[in-house]
């Protein structure tokens, strides 16, 4: 038998034990349904893998929703380091990698043989390389799409876009600025792996959708950009110049038309330039303006009514200032005696040194920091500069006299062509402007972006009596090479030597400029062309002003904006109201046409009309032709239509409508087109129309001082 | 004294057939997608397991039936014979060495482990002892042999070194000494004295070190020190009342280590939740209670005291390795009894069960 105390022992362990397990009950109870929920969330964290799916960056369009920077998708290459090592067949797939992606062998096995979960192998590799590789079902190895920023029209506004890395994180430019709209938000695919990195059976899958980057529409219009550009490149080519620069912007809003500088880099391969050729030279190079800011010095002495227009001047080749003598540009030979107006035709310093000096230090640096120089425009894109003014409390009257020719002072041309914008807009400055909307993928307006006055510098009254003063510099001054067919031009030369990086002034380096606006009545745009360094003949009005007056006559006529002097007498005929026959049947149409007294001209082979022109509700002459554009509309193919005798505009609409892109050549009038008219065509092909001016015979380059 | 037969306990018997069942069910979860990585077969453990609980409850019957008194006259040489196997187990050459732990003998795939004969030759050696001279226990030199006899042992396993086992078998001892009737104020200074060999274990090997700063920083230190309790802990945390499923486990996946030996506990508690947990201990308990029941009503002191050890091995591990799973211990390395992959200590401890199952059979009550 067991003794009592053995029994009581006994009994003592067995409570002792019983407790312990109790207490292991509540124990286990306490990890499970306490710390239960934060415990599972951590396994479940710790055994997913991460692989980013990166948003769609968002599209940036033109004012009028053409692409000018796109997302495509492209694959790319990662490997699962320890799966490639475990399958044994590592020389295999070093081999495979090197081989289809072009990679040096070291390079992959070092990648193959590091300790980490995922590695990638090659970045947005070609959709033929990536078939390749997975037709040799290599494992470990995995393909993810990525996406990759696209500029498909190249070059064009290459300085506003900017650039995006090859993670889509902005780099320059608007894809910089508004970098925080455009990226969006990036997703996660998350794949529960093994302790060792291994899919596992049943693997837990969650998916968390990126969310699209936002699109901005811009205040750039393309086909201006386009013009600008073009220009550019042509000026440039001929004048073997180093640099330049084209603004063309809306007076009324401050929309930023175009924008164009020399050097330019390819957005879509920005790294094979140089970074040189990444610089916004318009709003980040500040440079001696010269005459071009004669107009602000103007604007200040005719608002302080320190001059009238009539104010006679006698220019005896120099001024003196003091002690110092500041030349006129024609020294040589004197424009003696002459009104105000015709001191601003002949942008004869003294002229401006006298009304610059009237005003006094006060009042001119008023204007100067009214008109917004010295401080940044607010431009939404990086790298602003404020240019360097003298300072006010340092000038003195050798100083003001340079400044108001447009010495001394470095400005940039952003800020240059805004102030006199605002001379335009009735003494109105405006802010600016390069994005107009924010829309979020599903096209959802999101911000609207409003144009912002920033100040009223001169009175309207001011601003209409120099407009006539400016307009008359190109009908009868030093910018009569701006002289544009049917249009009152308003502008203002410019020629300055350049600034040695010592220090002092260059004795062979110009950089030649035409500033100015149009039409000069009712002022829509204004444009600056600044050419630095121009070969052979550097004066602003031989060299800058022939592209602003094509740039601006281009863009007039896109812009349908109605010339106002004519030299043509019009003859009073009986005038027709176009019907608006589009979408109606071909057939029924040139009937209703026919029987208005218009002749009718079908282009295409389908049964209805998808363009008319002119377009619907316009005055036309009896007799007049009308051509109607068709289209079968259950064909991937459309017949190109003819373009002769269209305008830029026209011919893109038409082109667009027909579901082609356009490549346009030259500016004026459609001549030439490739492909032929009649030729059946699939849509998206692009279409080069050869445009000439109907005055091309009579446009020669004018040589000469 | 009573020798007539009677039905053994059969609550004794169903426990230990349910938690064995539980096991097999629990190891082919565990381990299915290791042993197919490693070995190519989901069944590779499952295979084992079964065989060895195939042995064990042959065994199990076989000892049930055994009259253990038979046994009495082999206990002497069998320690002796357990001994010589520990020492030979340490040899290099001899024993066979895993992991830097050398506690294997045998030839090619017939190996076994001295550790498991251990538990069992230590209790059957005591209870002989301690019911031969009842008052040796006593005194404090009688006390001090039966220490030396644990010491060498102890020390033994530590050379190996295998720390499960070491803890196993000082704690049935010690379970041991209370019931034999060990003097209070000897077993009090034998604890600290043990507090004091184990801090001194802890400070001399750096592993030990680190296990307990796992223990007691577990998420502070989860990338190394601390990774087994935290996966515990993980695995645990996801079951909740019912638990992620029978086979779903997600951290069997090879982030909790020992999944299907030391921390099968812990996959029970993510698969089959707090009920399936709760079920487990439940049956400990049970097993516990008929175990000293036994040691309650059996026929003499010897048979007593063979009950007491015998039920003390497996509440000694049991509440061990659910502490070290729920991070209430540091890390030890002992299995769950009867359930965790164990190969041929799965045998012997259903041996052991079947000799308490015989005891049973002559309980007076």
């Amino acid at each position: 038998m067991v003794s009592v105390t053995m029994k009581k022992r006994i009994s003592f362990i067995f409570l002792t034990s019983a407790l312990l397990l109790g207490l292991l009950v509540v124990r286990t109870a306490w990890i499970q349904f306490v710390m239960g929920k934060e415990l599972q969330a951590k396994a479940i964290d710790s055994r997913l893998r991460n692989i980013d799916v990166k948003a769609k960056r968002g599209i940036i369009y033109d004012r009028n929703g053409s692409p000018l920077a796109i997302s495509v998708s492209a694959d790319s290459v990662y490997a699962v380091p320890s799966q490639v090592r475990r399958s044994n067949r590592i020389d295999e797939i070093v081999n495979a990698l090197s081989q289809v992606l072009e990679l040096d062998k070291e390079e992959v096995r070092d990648k193959l043989n590091k300790k980490v979960a995922f590695q990638w192998i090659k970045r947005r590799v070609s959709d033929e390389k990536i078939k390749q590789l997975k037709e040799l079902d290599l494992p470990g190895i995995n393909f993810v799409e990525e996406n990759r920023r696209y500029y498909p029209k190249g070059k064009l506004a290459a300085h506003i876009l900017g650039f995006a890395g090859i993670d889509n994180q902005g780099l320059n430019g608007i894809e910089l600025t508004y970098d925080k709209e455009l990226r969006g938000v990036s997703g996660k695919i998350m794949i529960e792996y093994d302790a060792a990195g291994r899919e596992i059976p049943n693997a837990m899958h969650q998916y968390i959708p990126p969310v699209d980057g936002h699109s901005l529409y811009l205040t750039i219009d393309e086909t201006i950009q386009y013009i600008a550009e073009r220009e550019l490149d042509q000026v440039m080519k001929i004048k073997q110049a180093k640099r330049g620069t084209i603004i063309v912007l809306d007076i009324k809003t401050g929309d930023i038309l175009a924008l164009a500088n020399r050097p330019v880099f390819d957005p879509n391969n920005f790294a094979d330039y140089d970074q040189g050729t990444w610089r916004n030279i318009a709003i980040s190079d500040a440079y001696e303006p010269g005459s071009t800011f004669k107009t602000i010095t103007a604007a200040g002495a005719m608002e302080e009514n320190v001059v009238k227009p009539t104010d006679r001047f006698y220019d005896p080749g120099y001024i003196k200032v003091g002690k110092e003598t500041v030349k006129c540009w024609r020294s040589y030979r004197p424009h003696g005696s002459q009104s105000f107006v015709e001191g601003v035709q002949n942008s004869c310093n003294p002229v401006f040194v006298t009304v610059g000096l009237r005003q006094g230090k006060d009042r001119f640096y008023k204007y100067l920091e009214g008109f917004g120089f010295g401080q940044k425009t607010g431009i939404e894109l990086p790298g602003e500069a404020t240019g360097i003014l003298v300072p006010k409390s340092r000038a003195k009257d050798i100083d003001l006299a340079t400044m108001s020719i447009g010495q001394a002072n470095a400005v940039t041309p952003i800020q240059l062509i805004r102030a006199v914008a605002a001379i335009a807009n009735d003494g109105w400055l405006m802010k600016p402007q390069l994005v107009k909307e924010i829309r979020d993928y599903d096209g959802k307006l999101l911000k609207k972006i409003e144009p912002e006055p920033v100040r009223q510098v001169i009175s309207k009254n001011t601003s209409e009596e120099l407009r006539a003063i400016l307009e008359t510099v190109v009908s009868e001054g030093t910018g009569k090479n701006a002289y544009l067919e049917g249009y009152k031009v308003a502008g203002k030369t410019g020629t300055a030597q350049k600034i040695l990086p010592g220090g002092g002034y260059s004795s062979n380096e110009y950089i030649a400029s035409f500033i100015g606006f149009a039409p000069a009545d009712h002022p829509r745009i204004a444009a600056l062309v600044i050419v630095d360094s121009p070969q052979g003949v550097y004066y602003g009005g031989q060299v800058a002003a022939p592209v602003f007056k094509n740039v601006v006559l281009d863009t007039l006529r896109y812009l349908e904006v109605p010339p106002e002097i004519t030299g043509e007498a019009k003859f009073m005929e009986e005038k027709i109201i176009v019907p608006d026959v589009k979408n109606k049947k071909i057939n029924i149409v040139t009937k209703e046409l026919k029987s208005l007294g218009l002749k009718v001209q079908v282009e295409g082979q389908g049964d209805k009309v998808i363009i008319q022109l002119p377009p619907a509700g316009s005055q036309v002459i009896k007799g007049s032709t009308t051509i109607l554009y068709t289209q079968d509309e259950n064909s991937d193919q459309v017949v190109v239509p003819d373009l002769t005798g269209r305008t830029i505009k026209e011919a893109s609409i038409i082109l667009s409508e027909l579901g082609l892109e356009m490549a346009p050549q030259g500016s004026g009038l459609a001549v030439i087109q490739e492909p032929q008219p009649g030729s059946k065509v699939d849509k998206g092909t692009s279409v080069r129309v050869k445009f000439l001016s109907p005055n091309e015979e009579h446009h020669e380059e004018t040589i000469g001082p | 004294m009573s020798f007539k037969k009677k039905q053994p306990d059969i609550v004794l018997f169903l426990t230990t057939f349910l938690l064995l069942s539980i096991g097999v069910i629990m190891v082919l979860s565990a381990s299915s997608y290791h042993a197919m990585l490693f070995y190519d077969n989901p069944y590779h453990f499952l295979k084992r397991q079964l065989m060895w609980a195939g042995l064990g409850i042959i065994s199990m019957f076989f000892f049930m039936n055994f009259d253990y008194y038979k046994t009495k006259r082999l206990i002497v040489t069998g320690f002796i014979v357990t001994l010589v196997l520990l020492v030979l187990v340490l040899i290099p050459g001899v024993g066979i060495n895993v992991k830097g732990s050398s506690r294997w003998l045998g030839v090619g795939s017939l190996t076994f482990t001295p550790s498991e004969i251990v538990k069992l030759a230590i209790v059957f050696f005591f209870a002989r002892a301690m019911s031969m001279d009842t008052e040796k226990i006593k005194n404090f030199q009688g006390f001090l042999s039966y220490l030396a006899v644990l010491g060498i042992v102890v020390a033994l396993l530590l050379l190996q070194p295998d720390l499960g086992t070491t803890i196993a078998v000082a704690g049935t001892a010690f379970c041991m000494f209370i019931a034999a009737g060990a003097r209070l104020s000897h077993l009090f200074g034998l604890a600290f004295t043990g507090v004091l060999g184990v801090i001194g274990l802890i400070i001399q090997e750096p592993y030990r070190l680190k296990r307990i700063v796992g223990y007691l920083k577990p998420f502070e230190t989860a990338s190394n020190e601390g990774y087994q309790t935290v996966q515990s802990l993980y695995a645990l945390g996801s079951g909740w009342l019912f638990g992620i499923g029978l086979g779903n486990s997600r951290q069997k996946f090879l982030y909790l280590p020992e999944r299907h030996t030391d921390f099968i506990f812990a996959i029970i508690g993510e698969e089959l939740g707090f009920i399936g947990v709760f079920l487990v201990i439940l049956l400990f308990f049970l097993f516990i209670w008929r175990g000293y029941r036994i040691a309650l009503y059996a026929p003499d002191r010897f048979a007593s005291l063979l009950a007491v050890g015998l039920t003390s091995i497996i509440a000694v591990q049991s509440v061990i390795n659910i502490g070290v799973v729920t991070g209430s211990l540091p890390v030890t390395g002992i299995t769950l009894p009867f359930v965790s992959y164990g190969g041929s200590s799965l045998t012997f401890s259903l041996i052991g069960v079947g000799i308490l199952l015989n005891i049973s059979r002559y309980c007076h009550k």
